[in-house]
């Protein structure tokens, strides 16, 4: 079977419009998150991170008319073409397909009853055909809507598509935008914290979300690799809980076979894992369950991390923007402190990273968990580390 | 080694097919709702959390019950090796509809979650694999028709693999009052049989035509 290259990336958030830039501000500790009164998005004060508008339509305009596009389309629009300037991958080659992944895609257009780009733009199969055709991508794309796993389901679905040579390429890129709809569901729910979310902390109180784009370019193709230790997608996997739709699993069993599918995939037969990139949401009942998930693992003694509280949770983004942030770590060797974190809060003894540390990392370990008891986890390491 | 539809349904045009029989018809004209409770009824499913489930749940959910009726050799598969894997055209935008009318009217804000939870396409297959307990693989492709090439190669190599040995698979449709689900039991082939049907593309499209 084919390595899998990972051969370019790129993070839009409040934290900034390139992985560096987002990456930078979070090994200082610096988080995106802002209290606004908005009315377009909330009712009451909520803590949010958002894209900076003014920005996104400056930089939009220097590749398009932002005038043609929702703003969704711009993030990932924008997020894959800075990717694409840092590899010579071609996008209207048949060897590269797109795959994309959001929970929502322009539902800013239903809530606000907005036609005045076509009737079909709500759509998540138009979302694709207009990113794609942006790129001159001769292939129809695949658009994966699997809760909050998407990210990571869609980087599985990449390297599964190129493992046997189907294609060379895959563009693999997630976003979600912040509108009213999102943040009123989860306060409905009472899922969203008054404060900056807080992951495994004993006073976690929900979730804060956020926006946000993240693109990585997977490939076959050794010619498109510029490191000499490149990191390599080496495995992945999503499972279900079967416990219930909006409820995590109370013993961790779906994560933990997330986990351990990942790995075998990886064909990963020693314990030297060196982090775990968790999901980490904040909610009282996911950071539970994932403790216990990653403890069934044998995994306690991993240092772990969530960045939930730099960039709020993002959604269909989060699996690729979490996972280029390991790759950060890899190449940096470091650790992020998990941002919000203070005094332990779930029943198992995580290994939780408390402060910013410099540290050899050669692999990691990425989880996701998400409603309709979804699951995944993906497994990437340097080429000559394992 | 091959893998093979071992069951097959249709729902669509007011008709349940069952493995190219066609089960149920309704020639009353039923509302959406009530042609899927009298489906729910002709097969005799005792489920109350359907009643809870959103358009588009209870017509995947219904599909994977006809499935699973007399198919007893599913739960003894190890449940975190069945799969459900579906594809789907217009995602939940009837229930988001919904919802975003318990949210326009600010003087009458009621947004509801047990409208939200199911703003989501994947949750039908997170009903699907609550009923069953099936805990494999699951995913959720949007196109805009159903892709057998895509979904069949996604799901073989899934299973030729070994992640999984059985999978619910196909696709399920609801928008603006239109209904389609086709929908496989995808089991691998353990004795050779003149009349096992090849989970292959071109034998989908002749089996749904």
């Amino acid at each position: 079977m084919n390595t899998i290259y990972t051969v370019s990336n790129n993070i839009i958030t409040s934290l900034g419009f390139s992985s560096k830039e987002n990456f930078d501000a979070l090994k200082k500790g610096v988080s995106g998150i802002k209290e606004t009164s908005d009315p377009e998005i909330t009712q009451i004060p909520l803590n949010v991170s958002r894209v900076d508008s003014e920005r996104l339509s400056n930089e939009f305009n220097q590749i398009g008319n932002s005038a043609d596009y929702t703003r969704l389309e711009q993030l990932m629009i924008i997020s894959i073409h800075d990717a694409l300037k840092q590899t010579n991958v071609d996008t209207s080659s048949g060897e590269t397909i797109f795959i994309l992944s959001t929970t929502k895609g322009n539902i800013d257009l239903l809530e606000k009853n907005n036609l005045s780009f076509g009737k079909d733009r709500i759509h998540l199969w138009k979302l694709g055909e207009i990113v794609s055709n942006f790129f001159n991508s001769p292939i129809t794309p695949v658009i994966i809507s699997n809760a909050c796993v998407s990210g990571l389901t869609a980087l599985t679905t990449g390297a599964q598509l190129l493992r046997k040579g189907k294609y060379k390429n895959a563009i693999v890129c997630g976003g979600d935008i912040i509108s009213e709809f999102t943040p009123s569901g989860f306060q409905s729910f009472k899922a969203i914290s008054p404060q900056p979310c807080r992951p495994f902390d004993a006073n976690r109180d929900g979730i804060t979300l956020g926006e946000g784009a993240g693109t990585i370019i997977l490939s076959s193709e050794e010619k498109h690799v510029k490191e000499k230790n490149p990191v390599i997608f080496r495995g992945g996997a999503n499972t279900n809980d079967a416990n219930h739709i909006s409820g995590p699993s109370r013993t961790g069993d779906g994560l933990y076979y997330a986990i351990r599918n990942a790995l075998t995939d990886a064909n990963k037969t020693d314990e030297n894992i060196d982090y775990i990139s968790g999901h980490g949401t904040a909610t009282p009942y996911n950071d539970e369950m994932e403790s216990k998930a990653i403890a069934w693992a044998e995994l306690e003694h991993v240092p772990v991390n969530s960045l939930k509280a730099y960039w709020g949770h993002t959604l269909g983004a989060a699996g690729i923007v979490e996972s280029i942030a390991g790759i950060y770590s890899i190449k940096e060797n470091c650790l992020i402190k998990t941002l919000g974190y203070s005094e332990h809060g779930v029943s198992k003894s995580l290994n939780i990273i408390k402060e910013y540390k410099k540290t050899t990392i050669n692999n990691f370990l990425k989880t996701a968990s998400g409603f309709g008891g979804s699951n995944a986890a993906a497994y990437f390491s340097e080429l000559n580390n394992d | 080694m091959e893998n093979i539809i071992t069951k097959y349904c249709i729902i669509q045009n007011r008709k349940v097919i069952v493995n190219g029989e066609t089960q149920f018809e309704d020639n009353d004209n039923l509302e959406y709702g009530k042609l899927m409770k009298s489906i729910y009824k002709h097969y005799q499913i005792k489920y109350p959390k359907y009643f809870k489930m959103d358009n588009l749940s209870k017509l995947a959910f219904l599909g994977s019950e006809i499935l699973m009726q007399n198919k007893d050799n599913i739960q003894d598969i190890d449940p975190a090796k069945v799969g459900v894997i579906l594809q789907n055209t217009n995602s939940t935008i009837d229930t988001d509809s919904k919802y975003v009318e318990t949210i326009r009217d600010k003087s009458n804000y009621f947004p509801s979650p047990a409208v939200f939870v199911y703003t989501l396409p994947n949750v039908m297959i997170g009903e699907i694999c609550i009923r069953h307990k099936f805990q494999g693989e699951n995913a959720c492709f949007i196109s805009k028709d159903f892709n057998p090439e895509f979904i069949t190669e996604y799901v073989t190599e899934l299973l030729d693999e070994d992640k999984i040995d059985a999978c619910i698979t196909g696709y399920a449709d609801y928008f603006d009052g239109k209904y389609k689900a086709m929908m496989f039991l995808v089991e691998k082939n353990k004795e050779n049989r003149k009349d096992n049907i090849s989970f292959k593309p071109e034998i989908i499209k002749n089996l749904i035509k």
